[in-house]
């Protein structure tokens, strides 16, 4: 949706000042090969933050992804961070043209390519230490000896003081290259151990919106929300029960359905009838004796005593 | 313990380079024949035995965490894997070939019916190839012996994988252009790279160092 967003933002908010928050929740639809195991329309959740440059939106930015996955129950998961600046500092010294090439084959993950490439137009000691870049996970980024590496560690280290109390705040690791070519700073990807793909990914995007005219500073992350679901059922998450659902029976239908309204105007869950599907829900037998009263459990009581008696019942 | 590190191989052409690879940085390699899933090591290491093609596809979606499969393979399959290490063996190359003498003829007829006809086992090298190149192509998809396609006036010309060139050259055929230099990579699951760099970095270090980076 970024790309959207960003012509959405460069039309209609280009008098806007200040920073833009925005949110989404949305179908997207990708032009995908059949049968891969992905879907071509699925939900996207994000958040795109515009208007901000520097390391302290991009921790913003970090910090509001890692408390969302937090607030939907995900427990295992990391936040990848890197950094293209970073990765266009480890390879310094290249024709812009082969730079280009070099970077066009990381986003496509080819390794191999991109250092063949790189090798035409760098010494060896510049490989070696592009290759350590590349390789090197957590502190290691910092001994490579490229200024954005920094920048990436101050990032995470605002985060962690914007959100604190989470542990799983964001591991450096330069080989986070998203495959669209509109990053330009600090990029991350959601990693869960479940999941084969990255269940969410974003970075900064400075420029995008240059394209359409009016240039400003963006950042923001997207949540592909099946992979966060197969995440989340493989950490052992289940839907909380939302209480009983009661079939009811009895007495004549107006009555029947003057008790089923006064029953769900008290936060009960009512069906007329047997239920065939309760989607994993208790269903509870009641049966309507008159407007005011139902026999439930052996018993009968007043219509108004059955939501305080059935447990885990309403809202 | 850790999971076991998931290594898909590829079996047929590959697979006794792929062996000879693992032996020499000191992976178990005995028991590789039968099973279509060995665990080995203690249980820190898992092989998953894969027809080459799916080697690619048991990587992306996270089955395996590391495999072996050729560069030719990953071009076709265009799943999302990291491409980490040039093993070195299994070299050959993606070709456009014509019959002999022919290249003159099959340009004057591009320029008189405005596309040419290729036949292929690897319909998407050959599409992307020739849209790259600006020149419109039908693509015929064949299963096989591709190199009978113009003989038999099926197709123009053909893209193939060749590596000592004979069978072109049995067939009348010469090589028109190279698309692309292939042999066999390591490959990782993106995810699996990012979670479990200790073991993958070391892994890849080593294969690097062994196939003589």
């Amino acid at each position: 949706m970024t790309t959207a967003i960003a012509r959405v933002v460069a039309q209609r908010y280009r008098e806007a000042q200040g920073t833009l928050r925005l949110s989404y929740f949305t179908s997207v639809f990708r032009q995908d090969r059949s049968m891969r195991g992905s879907e071509r329309e699925y939900d996207q959740a994000g958040v795109e933050l515009i208007g901000a440059g520097g390391s302290s939106a991009d921790a913003e930015v970090l910090a509001v992804v890692c408390d969302a996955l937090a607030a939907v129950g995900l427990r295992s998961f990391t936040i990848e961070v890197g950094h293209i600046g970073a990765v266009r500092q480890l390879f310094e010294g290249l024709s812009p043209e082969l730079l280009d090439g070099v970077l066009a084959h990381l986003r496509a993950s080819d390794h191999v390519e991109a250092f063949r490439v790189a090798t035409t137009g760098l010494g060896a000691e510049r490989i070696e230490r592009a290759r350590r870049g590349l390789a090197a996970r957590g502190r290691g980024i910092e001994d490579v000896g490229v200024p954005a590496a920094l920048e990436l560690r101050e990032a995470i280290h605002l985060a962690r003081e914007l959100y604190p109390g989470e542990p799983r705040w964001g591991v450096p690791n330069l080989s986070v290259i998203p495959p669209l070519p509109y990053y330009t700073g600090l990029v991350f990807e959601v990693v869960s151990p479940h999941v084969g793909a990255p269940i969410a990914a974003g970075g900064r995007y400075d420029g995008l919106l240059a394209r359409y005219g009016s240039d400003r500073a963006a950042t923001g992350f997207a949540i592909a929300v099946p992979l966060l679901h197969r995440a989340l059922v493989a950490d052992g998450w289940a839907l909380a029960s939302d209480g009983a659902l009661i079939s009811l029976t009895g007495a004549d239908e107006p009555v029947r359905l003057r008790v089923a309204g006064a029953l769900r105007a008290s936060g009960l869950a009512v069906a007329i009838g047997p239920i065939a599907e309760s989607a994993g829900r208790r269903v509870v037998k009641v049966e309507a004796i008159d407007e005011r009263s139902v026999r439930y459990d052996g018993r009968s009581l007043p219509i108004e005593e059955l939501s305080s008696i059935l447990p885990g019942a309403g809202e | 313990m850790s999971a076991p590190l998931r290594f898909a191989l590829p079996l047929g052409t590959i697979f006794e380079g792929s062996k000879g690879a693992l032996a020499a940085v000191g992976l178990p390699t005995d028991d590789l024949a039968g099973d279509r899933r060995l665990v080995v090591k203690g249980g820190e290491l898992e092989y998953i035995l894969a027809r080459p093609s799916d080697v690619p596809t048991y990587v992306a979606h996270g089955a395996a965490d590391v495999g072996i499969a050729g560069r030719d393979v990953l071009m076709e399959s265009d799943e999302d894997v990291l491409d980490l290490v040039d093993l070195r063996f299994g070299a050959c190359r993606f070709v456009v070939a014509a019959p002999a003498g022919s290249l003159e003829r099959s340009l004057d007829e591009y320029r008189h019916l405005g596309s040419l006809e290729v036949a292929t086992k690897y319909p998407k090298v050959a599409q992307r190839h020739f849209d790259a190149r600006g020149i419109q192509v039908e693509i015929i998809r064949l299963g096989g012996a591709v190199e009978l396609a113009p003989q038999v006036g099926l197709a123009d010309w053909i893209v193939d994988l060749v590596s000592t060139g004979r069978t072109l050259r049995e067939n009348g055929l010469a090589v028109v252009e190279e698309i692309a230099a292939c042999s066999a990579r390591l490959i990782a699951n993106r995810a699996a790279y990012a979670r479990d760099r200790l073991r993958i970095g070391d892994l890849a270090e080593r294969l690097a160092a062994w196939a003589g980076r």
